[in-house]
């Protein structure tokens, strides 16, 4: 859980970029929509480099295109670390 | 991330879909919206279902997500001689073209300035002529304010809540309707004639929304292309994110080989 907290939290800070400015750390509890204000561009970012770190062994695309546009901005990390780990899990 | 230079313009790309597995299937290159549209709403959309069966190309149109902030060139003709030669560039041989809104628009300009490369087209509330589009008016005024009070709220509040977020949406809005060209070449933009879409002799899949203001121009498109049929989905302009479960189901539908 921590491993994968670590990476998705690495990926999010890589996309954000310069635009960093957040004093907390990344939690399994911060959101996406308020905590981070990841823009839907930088969503596609993020989705782009977990497929690069995991391959197809997580869909994370697929996984959000079964989700609504309100449901997607207040995901929490904790739900995407959630979903990798159950992903690999089953593999 | 992946970028390509094209008419001299750094273009984001992105690409989904299987490899191996999707065989000979034709491609499809999808195009969004204006302003503060983007291909995330193709990419967390409709795309990954037409993805299962080929493979998508994705791109921001020039000036818009994370394709470069270029002053000019947002008229439609410019559009689709953009699309054409990201077509040109990642495929061999005519593909499928979808476009929601303004890239329908332009979707519908490259399958008839490039008939060699289209092999079919399908347009989500393609406005017609151009002064439909429902930003139109808010656009005119060069207002961002204005702009994105006019939006719906879902997508008012995905783009603009909080500090950081709100900032990047004026400042990416500010440049396109104070700094580019894009106010006057949307308004220097005529209809299409039907004596001209009448030519248009390949597949054409309509979908629109029947609470859009856009709404008549799929029973015009209807009547005027000899290859068209028409979905009507429950909902307004937005289709391609208030309806994107439907829209992509019957793009899989539609699009053959």
């Amino acid at each position: 859980m921590s491993d994968t907290l670590q990476t998705v939290g690495r990926m999010i800070q890589e996309v954000i970029g310069d635009d960093w400015d957040l004093d907390q750390p990344i939690t399994l509890e911060t959101s996406f929509g308020d905590d981070l204000e990841l823009e839907s561009i930088e969503f596609v970012s993020l989705a782009e480099a977990l497929k690069v770190e995991y391959g197809d062994e997580v869909d994370f695309v697929g996984w959000l295109s079964t989700k609504e546009l309100d449901e997607i901005i207040q995901l929490k990390v904790g739900d995407v670390v959630e979903f990798i780990d159950l992903c690999r899990s089953s593999n | 991330m992946s970028f390509l230079e094209l008419n001299q313009v750094r273009f984001h790309v992105q690409e989904l879909g299987p490899g191996a597995e999707s065989g000979e299937s034709t491609p499809a290159f999808m195009a969004h919206g204006l302003l503060v549209d983007n291909l995330a709403s193709w990419y967390f959309g409709a795309a990954p279902r037409v993805a299962r069966d080929r493979r998508v190309v994705l791109y921001d149109l020039r000036g818009h997500g994370r394709s470069e902030a270029v002053r000019s060139g947002y008229d439609v003709a410019t559009g689709a001689a953009d699309l054409a030669a990201l077509v040109g560039s990642a495929a061999e041989g005519p593909v499928h073209l979808v476009g929601h809104s303004y890239g329908a628009l332009v979707a519908l300009r490259c399958a008839l300035d490039y008939p060699q490369l289209v092999r079919s087209l399908a347009l989500v509330e393609a406005p017609l002529p151009p002064s439909r589009l429902e930003e139109m008016r808010s656009i005119a005024t060069a207002d961002p304010k204005k702009l994105l009070a006019a939006l719906p709220g879902r997508l008012r509040e995905a783009l603009t809540s909080g500090r950081r977020r709100a900032a990047r949406a004026r400042k990416s809005l500010e440049f396109l309707l104070r700094e580019s060209s894009l106010v006057a070449d949307l308004a220097a933009e005529v209809d299409i004639p039907d004596a001209e879409l009448a030519g248009l002799e390949i597949p054409v899949q309509l979908i629109y929304g029947e609470r859009s203001s856009c709404r008549p121009v799929g029973d015009r498109l209807l009547t005027a292309l000899p290859q068209a049929s028409l979905e009507v989905l429950d909902g307004g302009h937005y289709l391609s994110v208030e309806r994107s479960a439907e829209v992509g189901e019957i793009l899989a539908g539609f699009l053959h080989g």
